[in-house]
Parts: C-alpha cells; structure tokens; sequence
C-alpha cells in the first residue's frame, strides 16, 4: 500500500464522523466531572465569600461577606490547630515513608529470589480499607492494661498508655496507621524505579572501589531522583487529606488534637452547617494542594 | 495473608485477655443476623458495580477520543482534564453534597455511585495508553470501511485489557473504601455501605471486637480475591505509574 492513497482516504474520512464521535465519547465523562468537580469547584469559590448555609436560617438571607471566611480560617483557633495538625502529621508520615521504602526497597532489589512473595506481603495492607486499618489498629493501640500493645510494653516494664485518648499521643497513633497501610505501595514504586537503573553502573562503582554506602548515595539516588520526587509528592498530598483515621476514630478530639484540614471542612460545613465558611476551607485546602503539584512539576523537569 | 493472619492474631490475644469464650464462628452469626451485615454487604456491592463499570468504561471513552481522534478544541480539553486532575476530591465534595442535593440523588444508589464516575485522572491514565496506540492500526481500519465508533470497541478496548484492569481494580478499591462520601450522601441505614457500618459497629457504646473483627474479615475478603487473582498485573502497573509520574 501507498501512503498517500491512505492518507488522502483519510482526510476524506476526518469528516466522516471523527468530530461527532469523538464528543458522543467525551460527552458522558464529561458531563460527570462538569457537575461534579468543575460546578461543585466553583461554588466552592463563590460561596466562600459568603455566608451561606446548609441549612438557611429562617429570616436570614446569605449575604456577601468579603474575606471573612478566610480572616475567620486565620483567627480561629480550631482551624489553626487543624491546619498544624496536618502538617505535624504529615512531618511524621514522609520522612518515615521515604526512608524506610527506600531502604527496603533496596533491600529488597537485591534478592532475586522471592522478590514475588515479599512484593505481595508488602503490599497486602494497600488490600485492606482504611476504615479496617483503622478498627484493628484501634484494638492494637486499645488503652488500659489489656490492650494488646500496651500488654506487650508491660511485659518489658512501661505502663500502659492511653494512646488515641491522649491528645499527644493520638496523632502519632494515626500516623503509625498510615505508615504501615501505605508503605507497601510506595516501596513497590521505589522498587520499579530502581529496576531501571543498569547493572553496569554498580559494576563501575564496585571496579572504583566505592563502598556500599557510597554507592547508594552516587549512584541509586541521584538516579531515583524522579521516582523519589514521585512518592515524595503523592505521600505528601495524601497526608494532607487525612479523615478517615479521625473520622472512625478520634472525632477529631482529644481536645481537638487530631483534628484535620479536611475534618474542620466537613465539620464545618455538614455538622455546623457552615457552607461558606467550609467553602473557604476546601479553598485554602485546594491552593495548598496546588502549590505542592506545581512545586514538583518544577523538581522533575529541572533535569 | 498478612491482613488475615494480623486479625486471627489479635483475636488469639484478644481471647487470651477476656475468657469471654466468644468462638469466632459465633461472631460471623452475630454480624450476619444481628448487624444485618449482608444488607450493607448487598449495598456495597451494587455501588462498587454500578461505579466500577461506569468508570472503566465512560473514561476510557473519553481517552480514547482525547489520544487517538482529531477534532476541534482536543488540546483545550486535555489541558483542562489535566487541570481537574489536581483539584482533590476533598476540596468540592461539600459543595458536590449540593449539587447532588438539587440533582435529588440524596439517600439513593445513584447519588452514591454515580458522582465519581468521571475522573480526570483515569481520563489520563486511558488518554496516555491511546495516545501510544499505534496510529497505523486506525488508519488500516478506516480504509477497510470501519467506523470510529467500531474501531473502539472491536478493536482498541481488547488491545486495552491490562490498563482496563488496573482502573478497575483501582477503581474499585476507591469505591468499596470510600468513607467521606457516603457518610454524606445516605440518611439513614437503608444505603449504608460497609465502611459507615463497621464504623457505626466500632463506635457503640458496648464494643464487641470479635463481632468488629468478624465484621472486618468479611469486608476484607472480596478486595483480597480480586488482589490475588490479579495481584501481577496489578503491582506491575502501579509500579509504572510510579514511574511516568
């Protein structure tokens, strides 16, 4: 066949239905994500100048409140402590994550044997709900002298603890949650980066004398950067929408220690009924989350 | 499996501090009649049904219209999927509670399934694996007398099993764990799904944990099978996304 007799049909073809059929394929997709994530989006942005609600106050209209919302976000002490919260929680969870899925991602790398069945081990909390996560791990971390971890630090001497119901305890409670669901998956990725890297650079590196050491830090870093850069965002991102641990567990208390961002915003708006307020919040949420994208589409083309 | 083999070990300690002498079979009866698990079971199970196969296919309709077709205001389109793609579920789902409101899809299965069938990253996800489609495979099909619409369903969603799967079985797991939004969505028990149940279980004022366990175990399973039937395919592309960013 010729190419150009193809490519004349072909431009006779292009109107022959490539526009219509290519909107009919759009068309349900697009009408989801139109009124469910670019129309609720927009509220979220109008009404965050206001002062509407959930549920309308008789006799009361919704008015225009300028950026009281988000002043209200700034002096409010709960909303401060959501938004440290998250942060803390977030400070506790990626460095854990990136270090030891590092780490064990080389270590697993090495063995060719097996690498299947550690693979599926690793990986089998990603099967589990974060909702089951959460219940177990309640039992694990159950106060009182019976509590299963709390048994267990008796038999070497420390008194129980009253873990989730001690307001600096729970936070870290649900961090130790997340980090072992999640681990497993971010290795496995660390581990599909590290496939990548030739065998020969090792070779070189064995051949200059490096040490092991050395070689990780020349050779298996720099070379995983992307990956990194990767697993460094998303953890970060996920960290920061943190709910479902606090929602089944603390109800964001002891003395609001473990509230969350995205708990103040569904606090907020569904139990207080604040949905400007609550509009701001999702907003405020949404710049962050946006500024942390941008800031790794900067890491990974500065090549 | 260690999620499995952690729960019976917890229920070993669990029985070695209270003699209660619960057996474990007893607790499945309890949850099966007395916390009516089957109810939330059957109302997961239609929501992860009804969402999952929407979402396989509408998305990957659209990608493939995006990767493979030509048509006026196609880039506007894929920037402003790509642009979606970072706005977090979490920032509009207030506001996504009132469009359902109006939509009056409150305390059904539609208004629990249907929201999160188009979604900008599995739009991307498909719209990337089209797009390294190799052109000639439409152009051989056009001039045999095909028509777009064939092509996509003959031709190119067979050749798609392996990224299919990995948006289905995500998926999935994104609908049968999904907490923030049904919490919003249903009113009462009617629609509850699994994990407003075992959360509406572990929050009582008497805690029975074998019940919670038992509970928990059975949500467990179905994720379980699907990770091992597919666990290969599965692990391999997520590593790869992992690795595209």
């Amino acid at each position: 066949m010729n190419r150009r007799s193809i490519s004349l049909r072909r431009s006779h073809h292009i109107r022959d239905g490539q526009t219509a059929t290519a909107w009919l394929f759009c068309a349900p997709a697009l009408l989801s994500v139109f009124l469910f994530y670019l129309i609720p989006f927009c509220l979220s942005i109008a009404y965050s100048f206001t002062n509407k609600m959930l549920v309308p106050r008789i006799g009361r209209s919704t008015e225009f409140v300028g950026v009281g919302n988000y002043l209200k976000i700034l002096s409010n002490d709960i909303a401060a402590k959501a938004f440290v919260n998250t942060g803390l929680y977030a400070l506790m969870v990626v460095p854990a994550i990136m270090v030891i899925g590092t780490i064990l991602a080389v270590f697993v790398n090495r063995q060719v044997k097996g690498v299947k069945t550690f693979r599926a081990i690793y990986f089998s909390p990603q099967v589990v709900t974060m909702t089951v996560v959460a219940v177990v791990w309640s039992f694990i971390f159950s106060p009182g002298e019976s509590g299963l971890l709390n048994s267990f630090l008796g038999l070497i001497g420390i008194p129980p603890q009253s873990w989730l119901q001690n307001s600096n305890q729970a936070l870290f409670c649900i961090a130790v949650m997340y980090i072992w669901q999640s681990l497993g998956l971010q290795m496995i990725i660390i581990l599909g980066g590290l496939q990548y890297i030739p065998e020969e650079l090792y070779e070189a590196g064995r051949l200059d004398g490096c040490s092991i050491v050395q070689k990780f830090l020349y050779i298996t870093v720099p070379l995983l950067k992307n990956t990194l850069v990767y697993v460094l965002i998303s953890t970060t991102i996920n960290t920061l929408k943190l709910f479902t641990q606090v929602y089944v567990l603390t109800n964001g208390g002891p003395n609001h220690s473990t509230t969350s961002v995205v708990y103040l915003l569904y606090k907020a708006g569904f139990i207080n009924s604040q949905l400007g307020y609550s509009s701001a919040i999702a907003v405020v949420f949404f710049l962050i989350v946006l500024i942390i994208s941008l800031i790794q589409n900067y890491a990974m083309s500065e090549k | 499996m260690k999620t499995d083999a952690q729960i019976v070990e917890d229920m070993s300690t669990f029985r070695a501090f209270i003699p209660s002498g619960h057996i474990s079979a007893e607790n499945y009866s309890a949850i099966i009649g007395k916390v009516n698990f089957f109810k939330f079971f059957k109302n997961s199970a239609v929501v992860a049904i009804l969402n999952v196969s929407l979402v396989t296919i509408l998305n990957a309709m659209m990608g493939y219209a995006l990767g493979l077709l030509s048509f006026k205001g196609k880039k506007f389109m894929i920037s402003f999927i790509i642009a979606l793609a970072i706005i977090p579920t979490e920032s509009v789902i207030i506001n996504r509670f009132m469009v359902a409101l109006h939509l009056h899809m409150l305390n059904s299965y539609a208004g629990l399934a249907l929201p999160t069938v188009g979604y900008p990253m599995f739009i991307f996800l498909y719209y990337n694996h089209f797009k390294g489609m190799p052109r000639e495979l439409l152009e051989a099909a056009i001039v045999d007398g095909e028509t777009y619409n064939g092509i996509f369903w003959k031709i190119m969603l067979p050749l798609s099993k392996p990224v299919i799967s990995t948006v289905a079985i995500m998926g999935f797991i994104r609908s049968w764990g999904d907490l923030l939004w049904p919490t919003l969505v249903t009113r009462d028990e009617t629609y509850r799904t699994l994990p407003l149940a075992l959360r509406a279980l572990s929050t009582d004022v008497y805690i029975f944990w074998g019940q919670i366990f038992a509970f928990a175990s059975l949500m467990t399973l179905p994720v379980l099978i699907i990770f091992v039937l597919f666990q290969k395919q599965f692990i391999q592309s997520l590593a790869m996304t992992g690795i595209k960013g």
